[in-house]
């Protein structure tokens, strides 16, 4: 998983040698790599019980009551300035903070503190 | 490992390339090479084909495999295949599909899987959404005070536009990513699941040689869009996404 640093251009978005977190092991060992069908599999108990927490966007009523909710708390006299921002100069503050400890889209549904620090460094 | 009665295999590799690996297993038996002809099985005895697989076996398996890439190239295995003893392993599969992987060690030979994953930030997208789109200002505006049910029309209005651009949003800035990373890579396997702020998740089979420039490539990524999304990068890896046999039925 990426940890990115608070460090330069170069080295902003470190590449993780190996999966760490269980969803990235089990995405990648457990739906890729070659499959022999003719022999045996050891009978993956737990692995059940492993849930990816990745939520799967369907069109739904509940999903877009839960967008507009999400929308309507948004405080946006501290996030105004971000789309321009992005286009502008591309940050370069260490806001590339991977929150990706935690399981698949989960960590980006964590929200984005980081945008107080951004602010700030811009004055 | 006199009780061992079965014999798990993670992956093959050239014979030359194959190491052995101490207690690196699952069940944290030892890594051994069952070779046949120019090929090797990578394998551990473990007790029984009945065996519980847990979190940190599932882990062992990636990290053998890792191990063994620095070593060479190597055909990953799906997680839980299971022979009975090497004579099986040879007789059954590294024998009768000897052709077939032999072309594929030689396919991804100097190649690495490289897996990028890309989400939004969920407050960065949502505040571009409304300033980009005044119809959704104005219904935000007239839900925001009360989420009762005299604005629930008007709240599943607002998120069937917000979901709208976000998934506009997710396939414009998906090709974006793509086409800056794809040039650098042999071949791509896109996942089409379409998880919630994820803007990409995909795996780039690479040469070895260009793995410095894809690092680049993602770090100026990472860097232009640290606003808005937010990546994980992981590799080298064995290539996972891009092996397959012929009528594989599994």
């Amino acid at each position: 998983m990426a940890i990115a640093t608070h460090g330069t251009a170069s080295n902003y978005l470190q590449r993780a040698p190996s999966p760490s977190g269980l969803a990235d092991v089990v995405e990648l060992i457990l739906d890729k790599g070659l499959v022999i069908d003719a022999y045996v599999r050891i009978a993956v108990i737990g692995i059940e019980l492993i849930t990816i927490d990745a939520r799967i966007v369907i069109a739904s009523v509940d999903t877009y009551l839960r967008f507009a909710e999400a929308v309507n708390r948004l405080d946006l006299t501290q996030t105004e300035a971000a789309g321009l921002k992005e286009l502008r100069d591309g940050g370069g503050n260490g806001d590339g903070k991977a929150k990706g400890m935690a399981e698949g889209a989960k960590d980006a549904l964590s929200g984005d503190g980081d945008r107080q620090k951004e602010r700030a460094e811009r004055g | 490992m006199s009780a061992a009665t079965a014999l798990y295999l993670y992956g093959v590799t050239w014979a030359d390339a194959a190491r052995p690996q101490a207690g690196a297993g699952v069940h944290e038996e030892s890594v051994e090479a069952v070779p046949y002809r120019q090929l090797a099985g990578l394998t551990s005895a473990v007790e029984s084909t009945k065996v519980p697989a847990k979190r940190r076996d599932l882990l062992r398996h990636a990290e053998v495999l890792g191990t063994a890439l620095v070593h060479g190239t190597v055909l990953p295995l799906r997680f839980g295949v299971v022979f009975e003893n090497s004579t099986t392993l040879v007789e059954d599969f590294l024998s009768p599909r000897y052709a077939e992987l032999v072309q594929l060690l030689r396919k991804f030979e100097g190649r690495v899987e490289l897996s990028v994953k890309a989400y939004f930030r969920e407050e960065a997208i949502l505040a571009e959404v409304v300033h980009a789109n005044p119809r959704i200002a104005r219904l935000r505006e007239a839900t925001r005070a009360a989420s009762d049910t005299s604005t629930y029309p008007l709240r599943v209005e607002l998120g069937e536009r917000v979901a709208a651009e976000l998934q506009e949003r997710t396939l414009r800035d998906r090709q974006v990513l793509l086409d800056r990373l794809s040039r650098l890579a042999v071949d791509v396997q896109v996942d089409q699941e379409p998880i919630e702020h994820q803007v990409l998740g995909a795996s780039f089979l690479v040469d070895r040689e260009r793995v410095a420039a894809f690092d680049d490539a993602m770090n100026k990524l990472a860097q232009e869009q640290a606003p808005r999304m937010h990546f994980k990068y992981l590799g080298p890896l064995a290539p996972h996404s891009f092996v397959g046999l012929s009528a594989e039925a599994g």
